[in-house]
């Protein structure tokens, strides 16, 4: 794989902010972008293509008489383009209205140092060693259950490579590499079908073991035949990786965010240290965490990533916060200015939300249940009201726990509830963190969640 | 464009003996802004180039993407498509085959009466700004406003091995408006979305006043609502609602990849799978709609396919490849977001048909039930368990509708739910949306107001 020289993409970076300066704006930021992906993907039982993605582009900022402009472009094609982008970028900054708070990009702070972020070794994995590690994942699944069919899933390698300089003298650059592997499953028993049972790994260096997570979901998915209705009422409930994710994701990590902080749509706002969860709950927006997916040196802004206290002993202690939020506090950026690529402005996003582990295992916690659910993965965690942190979600695939153990797959049964008090009932965490998404958690045990069943 | 495209799938077949070939190229150009309160974030211009080549090679799929359209590049894509191709076969147990289907060749222009590309984005500031001043000023306990504005434009091309070469123009407009209400504790959130393929003229029935209006109203309403009930009750599904659940709860199940991965409608098609009433369509010809369009990215023209009559399974959504396992005629589903990814099997314009109720008639009988009218988000799972989130809904009580409702949901499966189904009613809206499937397509649901015997409602009261 060819990489791109970091004086290369540097050098385009800084002229293009002088260039934007020179066509009239009064600040400029520049932010390049370059990906490479080759996946392989698993379609119906058996693997069927492989791609190969690459895309680079910039995206410009540029500040006339305090109003913000933005454009993009991507940049393999001629030349021209980037000049072009920096124009429109300049016009439509005298084009849109003026924002008296706007604070100026943000001046250069030292980067902060990260590790295990890039492992030279997936930039030498090509098309026939994914295919290998995608049919050893088909073949894990299968060897596990005649009964179970891979629906879609796929292997993937990808290198990152991100810049962004400003007029004030930031001028960064990092690279980095992820891989993946994911397998969506069910099992078929005459006319029964279960719902999708996934599984997934995602790291930034090569160790991946595809194997078993191909296991992990085809176990699921036996576990989830024969389900049955369960009765409505109050119990304890398991949310696993993916299920607390989802959760988390629209609620908890959008009362966190400054922006959203400032206009009245965080049931968090005038909460600082006041105690909003159990007091085994701690939680840090991590952007420096040890090989985690949102690790890098800088944000989309350029400001250091940096480890934000959140959470402590159930006790809020602050919000995430980009260039713009934190200085109407006079305050300095924690580092959350997140780029989903060139085409965006920045927007204020978690890093790694790291939730503190316990010292239980999973197995323990099962243990511990009399008559409670494990969630495995809920349905339609996006509908929870995003300001009230409300929720009313299909609780599948799900299990529900009898006398310490675990006794059938649980069918049409809802999760109903706040995530305020749902963190405030959070009992225990178990000892096994899992990257999803923005999170990085451990499962945890809450008490008294309504299940709606029969 | 076209020739250098040409040249790409020829070589395909005659140096790697691709069995078929395509080569799809885009240029697009977006404006986009958001407005928060009613402060302008950034007004945004984007240009997007590149070009997706896609090769069966010994029965297998190679696709590479670059967002370039320079010669060597695309011929290196090329290569590199044919050679991924070839690995991904080694393991494969049934070689992909694509039914034979006419070659077209065609340019393909949009006439918007208002092109969004000639208006200023000093005037579409003002059209959103002017949406976020009606929601702030509706009510004081409306605390803030967010409004996402898009439009593309820009010409598509596709060319394939089979001689099909069609250049087509590409047209979208949308937005978003969301408000959030607080009184005391209580916190409430209120969405819409509007969405054409014509052109700027969207603003000219949808004002920014009649937008901003139901927006901010139905955030302020939600504060003295009630919470839900949870258990089983008999209910009224608006056209806003009828819509996401003909499209989460059965269209994913009737998109033939999903029912051959396995979803409940695969050993129903001619069966009856709904009460008789249930009529479901997938349109992607009505002229304007947020998902039609003329070809699909797989060269084949868009149709109006008839889903479910009478309440039997009909028809189902292809690509080339399913309807040749299926031994049917494609039905112009295959849509791709961009150039970055491969066509897949999309839903476009997804409706269920009117018949002869009045809403009246629908309620009149219901001694206690639920009126949803309009749906926050929706997801459903291949065992046809579906949720839907509710952003606006009501109690019904001896036959009126009573209190407002906030934050329930419902959810069920759909199959039982479809049977559930007792009266259709006269009425018909189509609604805007965008739909996620790893990609994002442009697409309308709706229908008309009907009523269901049964549904689980999700509440905490």
């Amino acid at each position: 794989m060819e990489l791109p020289r970091e004086e290369d993409i540097i050098k385009l970076a800084e002229s293009s902010v002088n260039s934007a300066l020179k066509k009239g704006a009064d600040e400029a930021e520049v932010f390049i972008y370059h990906g490479v992906a080759r996946t392989v993907a698993i379609e119906r039982g058996q693997i069927e293509k492989v791609s190969r993605l690459i895309d680079l582009g910039v995206g410009i900022r540029a500040v006339v008489n305090k109003s913000l402009g933005f454009a993009y472009t991507n940049l393999l094609g001629d030349e021209s383009s980037v000049e072009n982008a920096i124009s429109k970028a300049v016009k439509s900054a005298k084009a849109s209205k003026p924002d008296p708070e706007w604070p100026g990009f943000p001046t250069r702070r030292p980067l902060s140092s990260v590790e295990g972020i890039f492992d030279k070794d997936i930039l030498n994995i090509y098309a026939e060693d994914l295919v290998k590690m995608a049919s050893a994942m088909l073949e894990g699944a299968e060897e596990v259950d005649k009964r179970v069919f891979p629906v879609e899933g796929g292997v993937g390698a990808s290198y990152i490579c991100r810049a962004v300089a400003n007029s004030y003298g930031v001028s960064a650059f990092d690279y980095g590499t992820v891989m993946e592997c994911s397998l969506a499953a069910i099992a078929r028993e005459n006319d029964n079908v279960t719902p999708i049972c996934f599984e997934f790994d995602m790291d930034r260096s090569c160790k991946v073991d595809p194997e078993s997570i191909g296991k992990a979901a085809a176990r699921i998915a036996v576990l989830s035949l024969k389900a049955k209705r369960v009765e409505t009422k109050q119990m304890k409930v398991i949310l696993a990786h993916f299920a607390l994710q989802q959760l988390l994701s629209y609620t908890l990590l959008n009362a966190i965010k400054a922006d959203n902080v400032h206009r009245n749509q965080s049931a968090l706002q005038g909460k600082i240290g006041e105690k909003i969860a159990s007091e085994i709950v701690t939680a840090y927006d991590d952007g420096l965490l040890r090989g985690g997916l949102h690790t890098w040196r800088f944000d989309g802004e350029g400001v250091p990533q940096q480890k934000t206290p959140i959470i402590e002993r159930g006790i809020l202690r602050g919000f995430i916060y980009d260039n713009y939020t934190a200085k109407k506090e006079n305050k300095e950026s924690t580092g959350n200015a997140t780029r989903s690529g060139y085409m965006s402005t920045p927007n204020i996003e978690p890093t790694n939300f790291h939730i503190m582990p316990g010292k239980s295992s999973p197995e323990e916690l099962i243990g511990r249940i009399d008559e409670g659910i494990l969630v495995h993965s809920v349905q339609g965690a996006h509908s929870s009201n995003p300001t009230s942190g409300e929720f009313s979600v299909v609780a599948t695939p799900a299990f529900i726990i009898k006398n310490g153990k675990i006794a059938y797959a649980a069918r049409g049964t809802m999760l109903a509830g706040n995530i305020f008090d749902l963190i405030k009932n959070i009992s225990s965490v178990a000892d096994n963190e899992k990257k999803v998404g923005s999170i990085v958690a451990p499962w945890v045990l809450v008490e008294n969640i309504k299940v709606v069943g029969r | 464009m076209r020739d250098l495209l040409t040249r790409i799938v020829n070589l395909a077949k005659e140096k790697f003996d691709a069995e078929y070939a395509e080569a799809r190229a885009q240029k697009l150009f977006k404006t986009m802004l958001t407005i928060k309160e009613e402060k302008v974030e950034a007004a945004r211009e984007g240009v997007e180039t590149g070009v997706a080549i896609r090769v069966l090679v010994d029965g297998a799929w190679g696709f590479a993407s670059v967002g370039a359209t320079k010669t060597e590049l695309l011929f290196d894509s090329l290569s590199d498509a044919c050679k991924m191709a070839k690995a991904a076969s080694l393991k494969l147990k049934h070689p992909i085959k694509l039914v034979e289907y006419k070659s077209f060749e065609d340019k393909v222009k949009v006439k918007p009466r208002k092109n969004p590309t000639q208006f200023l984005i000093e005037d579409k500031i003002t059209t959103t700004s002017t949406i976020a001043k009606t929601v702030l000023g509706f009510d004081r306990r409306i605390k803030s406003c967010t409004i996402d504005y898009l439009d593309i434009f820009g010409t598509n091309y596709f060319v394939n091995s089979e001689g099909t070469c069609i250049e087509q123009d590409k047209l979208y407009v949308w937005s978003r408006i969301t408000a959030a209400a607080r009184e005391a504790d209580v916190l409430t959130f209120s969405r819409e979305e509007v969405g054409l393929t014509a052109g700027y003229e969207i603003f000219d029935v949808e004002t920014p006043e009649i937008l901003g209006e139901r927006v901010a109203k139905r955030a302020v309403e939600q504060l003295r609502a009630k919470l839900p009930k949870g258990g089983r009750f008999e209910a009224v599904l608006g056209p806003n609602v009828v819509g996401v659940f003909v499209h989460e709860a059965f269209g994913h199940l009737a998109e033939a990849d999903l029912t051959l991965s396995g979803s409940v409608l695969i050993d129903k098609l001619g069966k009856r799978i709904a009460s008789e009433v249930v009529e479901i369509y997938d349109d992607g010809t009505i002229d304007g709609a947020f998902g039609s369009f003329k070809y699909d990215d797989e060269g084949v023209p868009a149709q109006r396919t008839l889903l479910v009559k009478g309440g039997v399974v009909v028809g189902l959504m292809h690509n080339r490849e399913t309807a040749s396992k299926f031994n049917v005629e494609p039905t112009g589903n295959a849509r791709a977001e961009d150039f970055r990814v491969e066509p897949i099997i999309r839903m476009r314009n997804t409706f269920m048909a009117p018949q002869d109720y009045t809403f009246e008639e629908l309620i009149e009988d219901i001694k206690f039930g639920y009126y949803f009218k309009s749906f926050r988000g929706g997801q459903a799972n291949l065992d046809g368990t579906f949720q839907v989130g509710i952003q606006e809904a009501y109690e019904i009580v001896k036959g009126e509708i009573a209190d407002p409702v906030r934050n329930a949901s419902i959810s069920g499966n759909t199959l039982e739910t479809l049977h559930k189904v007792d009266a259709v009613g006269r009425d018909f809206e189509l609604w805007p949306g965008r739909c996620g499937k790893g990609q994002t397509a442009f697409i309308c649901d709706g229908g008309p107001h009907i009523r269901v015997k049964e549904v689980l409602v999700g509440g905490i009261a």
